[in-house]
């Protein structure tokens, strides 16, 4: 046999597993926390354990999960091979010790070294990333639309890293002249809209439509969004910073919330113009969550509305974070993980065993029944965990905690059920 | 599928092979998704060379599938040494899916 082949190197399984076995213990202790301080949802949403769920969701979960996939897909995105695999490992082991550290001093609401300690490494291991990123687009030949989405995102995400840092020294040091609480939305800002929002979308755009066989493109549109998103994030921090209007508040929602209306439309042209008729389930939940970013949306607009009344509702701000990480992220990820890992984990096991016999499909590698219960057990505890919020009920908290935490367990179940996979025995 | 070759009768039989070769994420086989480009056979140094592509030059999946290509064919003409080049220029398009590829995909 003899191989001419252009292919290039896709980045190593052994780099990206950890990610996502880190991402789904997250899930999971994030889940439990929930089902254990549910009925903390009806009181304010500055409180330790809150503040350990909230950041256990954003970096265990979201933030890990988006990092092992990054180092699979940025070969995709950026047409290149991947910088480094030992910084991708750094930016793992780095994160891996800093995110725990991080949850157990908000869990204890301790500001000192277990917090800074847990901030500064996971600042650096957001540096590693970003030093990868840099790396991978100087060594590709194109810079493409999805790519510069990705880099934008990462360089928000550090943004948010750092203001968290601190915002943490901020408790025992006056860096700045208000206290933490105040600058809280700003921080949670540059790390939702900057980073989810904006990688989402760049990685979504590039493999919504790739899954689907869709031949829909438009780079215009594409481009517009991004505009939006960062242009209502530069306005947001500038009105934060040095106007401090909440009038003014409207102008970024406006943006962020057009942004996203675009990208639903994207989305759709390419989902109607699609060549593979038959949808699967993790693509139909991706696709589910991007209808799912309209309720933090509506939240927003009424968020908004009520702070030019100066009024703020607790409430409100519980369940638009909730509706975030628990809803929109965790439905694109529930998605995502079943489209990606699969591949990764057949890739390293039936790689060498081509063509000599008949090999399951990548599909097969997790249980679809286990998946469908799991959706159905996440939906219906996310709708009721948002009643619950807004009517400050402890039963329906209670319950549809419950709901959540099956969910993670049975999302568990199939991710390390993949994650160890043997080939069948003859 | 419009797949170029110096030899009809053989490049059926391989095609017929290759057909078991199946893009795991899609389900489709290689040779109705339109990655197959070309099949030459010298039946004097029983050297078969075949010319593909993929759908992506980044397709996570791209070394099984190669793989694949290569054990299907040697498989198929035990005689002869295969060589598979992959190329990217032309690059692969929907409009390369074949008919009963289209079908399949549309079910």
């Amino acid at each position: 046999m003899i191989v001419s082949a252009a292919l290039t190197k896709t980045t190593s399984y052994k780099v990206i597993i950890p990610f996502y076995a880190f991402s789904a213990l997250s899930f999971l202790t994030a889940a439990a926390l929930l089902f254990r301080f549910a009925g903390e949802f009806t009181g304010h949403y500055f409180q330790p354990h809150i503040l350990a769920i909230t950041h256990t969701m954003a970096l265990g979960w979201g933030t890990m999960m988006i990092l092992g996939a990054s180092h699979q897909l940025v070969p995709v995105m950026v047409e290149g091979k991947l910088y480094s695999n030992f910084l991708a490992g750094l930016s793992f082991v780095l994160a891996a010790a800093g995110i725990p550290l991080l949850v157990y001093a908000f869990y204890t609401f301790s500001m000192q070294w277990p917090a800074q300690y847990g901030a500064i490494l996971v600042n650096a291991a957001i540096l590693s990333f970003l030093a990868n990123l840099t790396g991978s687009l100087l060594g590709s030949k194109s810079k493409n639309v999805h790519a510069i989405f990705v880099y934008t995102a990462t360089l928000w995400l550090f943004a948010a890293t750092l203001m968290g840092l601190l915002l943490i020294y901020n408790f025992t040091l006056p860096i700045f002249s208000k206290d933490s609480l105040h600058f809280l939305s700003l921080h949670a800002h540059l790390g939702i809209a900057g980073w989810f929002l904006l990688m989402v979308m760049g990685v979504g755009s590039r493999l919504i439509p790739m899954f689907m066989i869709s031949k829909y493109t438009h780079e215009k549109l594409l481009w517009t969004i991004y505009g939006l998103v960062n242009g209502g994030l530069l306005s947001f921090a500038f009105i934060f910073i040095y106007v401090g209007s909440s009038a003014l508040l409207f102008i970024p929602v406006i943006a962020v919330a057009a942004a996203i209306a675009l990208f639903a439309v994207f989305i759709y042209q390419a989902y109607s113009k699609r060549i593979r008729r038959k949808v699967d389930n993790q693509v139909r939940i991706s696709l589910f969550s991007i209808l799912l970013m309209a309720i933090p949306v509506g939240f927003l607009v009424i968020f908004a509305a009520m702070l030019i009344l100066n009024r703020v509702d607790t409430s409100l701000v519980l369940a638009y974070g909730f509706s975030i990480f628990f809803g929109w992220i965790t439905a694109i990820i529930f998605g995502m993980t079943f489209k990606t890992l699969p591949f990764i984990v057949w890739n390293k096991v039936y790689h060498q065993r081509a063509g000599l016999g008949k090999t399951p499909n990548p599909k097969d590698l997790f249980a679809a029944k286990v998946f469908n219960v799991m959706g159905t057990a996440y939906l219906l505890g996310f709708v009721l965990f948002i009643a619950g919020i807004l009517t400050s009920s402890h039963v329906l908290l209670q319950y549809a905690s419950f709901g959540i935490l099956l969910a993670a367990l049975l999302y568990n179940w199939n991710v390390f059920s993949v994650i160890f996979h043997t080939p069948p025995k003859k | 599928m419009n797949v170029v070759t110096n030899n009809d009768n053989k490049c059926t039989l391989a095609l017929l092979a290759l057909k078991d070769v199946l893009d795991p994420e899609i389900g489709l086989n290689v040779v109705d998704l339109g990655l197959i480009y070309r099949i030459d056979f010298n039946d004097d140094t029983h050297y078969i060379l075949v010319i593909m592509t993929f759908t992506t030059q980044f397709c996570p999946m791209g070394q099984s599938i190669l793989d694949d290509v290569i054990l299907t064919m040697e498989m198929a003409f035990r005689e002869c040494t295969v060589k598979v080049d992959v190329i990217f220029d032309p690059p692969w398009s929907m409009q390369l899916i074949s008919e009963e590829g289209r079908k399949f995909l549309n079910r």
